[in-house]
Order: structure tokens, then sequence, then C-alpha cells
């Protein structure tokens, strides 16, 4: 074997290596210079620069509307120092979770219970084609008359808000499981309970996912315009707290942080979702 | 090279040895399995036309015929997967009106047939969930009918990653895990390539024999049905108003066990072999 390396080793160098930019492809990566995991950051990075750039001009011009991204950072700090920070995320992101764990397991549940049964379907229909386009902020004025203001409001509405795509979307993904996996339960004698658990449960994960995500999004919606229209609590009672007393700067800091969080929730639904589907032998 | 059928009077001798009338009912007290002038209507079509013929216990029925003569829904009547518009099936006397678990059925697409997200165990274990065995006591029969049908290695693979030979295998483990006395095959060996099909179909052979099960196993493979039957039963399709799907009846009088190469060359299968071709030629027509 060592006797054929010198050889190999003089084939390697002698074979012609193109020089660069000789080829259009090599041309093209010249201009690429950036890694590609670096490349998703340089827009925000601009962008910041350039909001960065523009707050200072005006605030140069004497606008009380903006600040600049620097000085939003100097607000976080300080409110993640003095622990304002963590307590209104803790509560927004707890409601909005403990709210849409509500809406989803009654909506899962009606789901499973509307696709399974093609009666049961026929009897909600109107019913659910009347409530599920209701705004769920609309119902901002009825909750507070019957929770008052806090958590217990906010959590009704954040339900509402994700009962109806969770249902909706359960029902659908239980209409396109795979007859043959029922009929696979009729033969075996599954009970109903043990064929929605089972088989039908297992079967919708995949799209059970993209339902919750969606939920998700729409939990932390619904849960901040709450914050900021009625419930004195949370972060986007923080926010408005910021924008009353005139201080943009920490305005700002907030707005980002909920951007930030918003992103990390779905960043962890989605390892959560591949944790999942690989344990149930999606090939990885 | 049979492409011709045979003339009328070779086959009035041959149809008086090896072909048997449906008309004529078989001599039992309480047939095992009986269908009794079973008609399936679908969307106002006959799917299937007046059927009736009996099974003895441990016997192993082939149904072959072109498609769409209503093979398969002969198979879902018999498992209670559809019940019969007029007539009915009858399992030990008792009328079927719906799956029970001493009937196991074997789809043809065992790809869609399995759970994907349970591992071939797992597979195993929904069938001895079903019938509320015990946790304790699954583990050891689910390695006992996996081991039946050569599974024991691939005990915590999931579908995705096995053959189609091996999914295949994965639901009849799960059918036997039911511990059936009634199994009913929908071309089973259809989708899987020759070899795969040959040695599937030896241990099927020799399951059934150890196992004492009833088989009613559907095939478009005329050799497959003469290889593995004890009678093979032929369907027509559109037979006409007022005339029976059921076609013809053959007793395949081949001794078990047989064999890959020298049951094909038995003068019986041979002669089996050209008598079901020239028939299933004939309905072409």
């Amino acid at each position: 074997m060592n006797r054929h390396t010198p050889s190999l080793r003089a084939l390697r160098v002698a074979s012609p290596t193109p020089s660069p930019g000789a080829t259009p492809a090599a041309r093209r990566s010249r201009f690429r210079g950036v890694p590609g995991k670096v490349r998703p950051f340089v827009l925000p990075l601009l962008l910041l620069a350039l909001f960065e750039w523009y707050a200072r001009r005006a605030a140069a011009l004497g606008s009380d509307a903006l600040a600049p991204p620097s000085a939003a950072a100097k607000a976080f700090v300080g409110a993640a120092m003095d622990g304002s920070l963590w307590l209104a995320t803790g509560f927004t992101l707890g409601t909005a979770a403990l709210g849409l764990l509500l809406g989803a397991v009654l909506g899962i549940a009606l789901g499973l219970v509307l696709g399974l049964s093609r009666r049961a379907a026929q009897l909600g229909s109107v019913s659910i084609e009347v409530l599920r386009p209701v705004p769920s902020v609309a119902l901002i004025p009825l909750a507070m008359l019957g929770f008052g203001f806090g958590v217990r409001m906010e959590l009704a509405i954040v339900a509402f808000a994700t009962f109806w795509p969770l249902l909706v979307l359960v029902q659908s993904a239980v209409q396109q499981v795979e007859p043959r996996l029922l009929e696979v339960s009729r033969v075996l004698g599954l009970s109903a309970r043990e064929r929605a658990f089972k088989i039908v449960l297992p079967a919708i994960v995949p799209r059970l996912f993209v339902a919750l995500r969606l939920g998700v999004a729409v939990a932390l919606v619904v849960a901040v315009t709450v914050e900021i229209a009625a419930n004195p609590n949370g972060m986007g009672y923080a926010m408005m707290i910021a924008q009353q007393s005139f201080d943009p700067a920490l305005m700002l800091a907030w707005l980002g942080w909920i951007g930030i969080v918003g992103f990390a929730v779905n960043a962890g639904m989605l390892v959560l979702q591949r944790a999942v589907s690989r344990r149930m032998g999606a090939p990885s | 090279m049979i492409a011709a059928p045979a003339p009328v009077t070779a086959r009035a001798a041959l149809s008086a040895s090896a072909f048997r009338s449906p008309t004529v009912p078989t001599m039992q007290a309480t047939p095992f399995l009986c269908f009794d002038g079973v008609t399936i209507r679908l969307g106002g079509r006959e799917i299937l036309s007046p059927t009736s013929f009996d099974v003895a216990r441990g016997e192993f029925v082939c149904i072959v015929g072109p498609s769409g003569c209503g093979k398969t829904t002969l198979l879902r009547a018999a498992s209670g997967l559809v019940s019969a518009s007029a007539g009915e099936v009858r399992r030990n006397g008792a009328k079927m009106t719906e799956p029970s678990r001493e009937v196991a059925f074997v789809f043809q697409d065992y790809g869609r047939a399995l759970l994907p997200w349970r591992t071939v165990e797992g597979n195993v274990s929904l069938a001895l969930e079903a019938a509320g065995v015990p946790a304790a006591e699954r583990a050891p029969r689910i390695a006992d009918v996996l081991a039946k049908v050569g599974l024991a290695k691939h005990a915590h693979k999931f579908p995705v990653q096995l053959s189609g030979g091996m999914q295949q295998r994965a639901q009849i483990a799960r059918c036997l895990a039911q511990k059936p006395d009634l199994m009913m095959m929908d071309e089973p060996f259809g989708a899987l390539d020759a070899l795969t099909r040959q040695s599937l179909q030896d241990e099927l052979a020799r399951l059934v024999r150890d196992d004492g099960l009833t088989v009613l196993f559907v095939t478009h493979d005329l050799e497959e049905a003469i290889y593995l039957g004890d009678r093979v039963i032929a369907l027509q399709a559109n037979p006409g108003p007022g005339r029976p799907s059921l076609a013809r009846m053959i007793d395949v009088k081949i001794p078990r066990p047989r064999d890959q190469l020298t049951t094909k060359e038995h003068p019986e299968y041979l002669h089996l072999r050209r008598e079901l071709f020239a028939f299933i030629e004939q309905g072409h027509e």
C-alpha cells in the first residue's frame, strides 16, 4: 500500500487545479464570500444599523417617538437587572401556555369526536361556523364582565382563540387518517377509546404539531393584545406603560424582546416536533 | 401454448374428475364457514352475485378470478368488514355481522396496514392489547410469533426500516398473535418479488399446518392458488342476471408438504394448472 502512495501523490500534484474564477460557479462563489450559517443574520444586522443611524438623526432633530437600538439595549439591560423583564415575560408566557393548554385540550378532544363521527360533525357544523369567525379580541368586554381584570380573563380569551384552529385542524387531520389503519383497528377489535389513543392520535401527530405551532403563535399574539388592551400585567402592559411614560427606548426594548421570545418559543416547538417524530420512527 | 380452450369433450371428461359443481352442497352437519347466497351491492352495482360454498375447518381455500370479480369483497364479507346485501356468512353456524378477533385479516398493502410509529414488536403488541392480554404476558407471546415468521432479530425496527417481504411477515405475525382460527389473506404476496414470494408461500404453508388454521386466500396468481390451496375457487366477473359469481371449484389433491420444485413438476399440478388457465382464458374472451 505504501508503495503506491508516492505515485498517487505525484498524480494529484500533476492534475491541473482550476485557477480561481475560471469557471462560472467559482466566479459566483467569490461574491458569496459569506459562510452559509451567517448569511441569515446579515439582513437583520444591516437593518439594525440603518435603524440606529436613522433614529439617532431623528433624536437629533428632537423626536420623542424613536430611540436608537443602542438605547433600547440599554433599557433592556435595565429591565433585566431590576427583574421586571422576567416577571412580565413569565406572566405572559405562563398565561399564554395555560390558555393554549386549555384551548388545545378542548379543541383536540372535540376535533377527534367531530373527525371520527360524521353525525357529530353535522350536528356541530353550524355552531362552529358561526362562532369561529368571532375575533377573539372582541371577547375582551365580555370576559372582563365575567372574570374581571387579571389572569382569568386573559386565560379565557387565549383559550377561546386557540380552541378553533386546533378544533378545525384536528378534525381535518382525523378525517385524513389512513383508512386501512382504521380497518386494522376494527379487525383487531380495538375499543373506541383504544382506537382514538392508539391509532388516530398517533397518526395525526405530524398535523397536530402544525396545529400546535399555529396555536402557540395565536396564543402569544392574543395574550400580548389582551395585556395591551385590558389586563394590567405582562409584556403587553409593560410596553404600554413605557409608551405612556414617553420612554421609547424601553418600549422598543419590549418590542424586540417580544419578537425574540416568539422566535424562541417557535424554535423550541420545532425541536420538540423533531424529537417526537424521531421517537415515532420517522426516518431521521 | 395453452391459449386455446380445450375441446369440449376433453373438458367434460376432466370436469368429472377435477371440477366439483358449485351447486352441490358439501356433506357436513354445521360447516365451519358457510357462504349462503352472499350478495353484495355497493352504490347500485352488484359486486358479488349470489355465492354459496362451505369451508371445512383446517382447509386452505384459494380464491382466483379476473379483477373486478369480487374476490376481495368476498373476503371482506367473510371477515365482517362489509355486510352482505342479501344472504349471509355463517361461522360455526352463527351469522357474521362484524369483525371478530378469531378472524384475522392480512391486507395486501402491508405498508399501509402497519402502524408506522410502532416497531415490529409494537405492531404485534397491538393485537394483544386489543385482546386485553396483560402487559406481563405480551413479551413472550410477541417473541414467539416473531420467531415463527423469522423476524426475531428485527423486533425493534420500524416498518420503514424493513423490506416489503419483512413488512408482510410483520403483518402476518400480528395476525398470528390474535390466535385466530380463520385467516383471511387478500393477495398478501402480490406486491413481492418472485423469490420472496416463494419463501413466504412455503413459510405460510408450514405455519398454517402447525397452527391448524383455516385460510381464505385471494390471489390473482393461478399457480400460487394451486400450490397453496386444498381447494381453488374461481369467480367470474359480471356473471349476468341471476347467475352466481362462483364459476368453478377445484379440489387440489397434491400431497403435502409441498415443495417449490417437485410439486410444480407433479402431474396433478400441471394438469390443474392447464385446466385453470384454460378456464380463465375462456372468461377473458
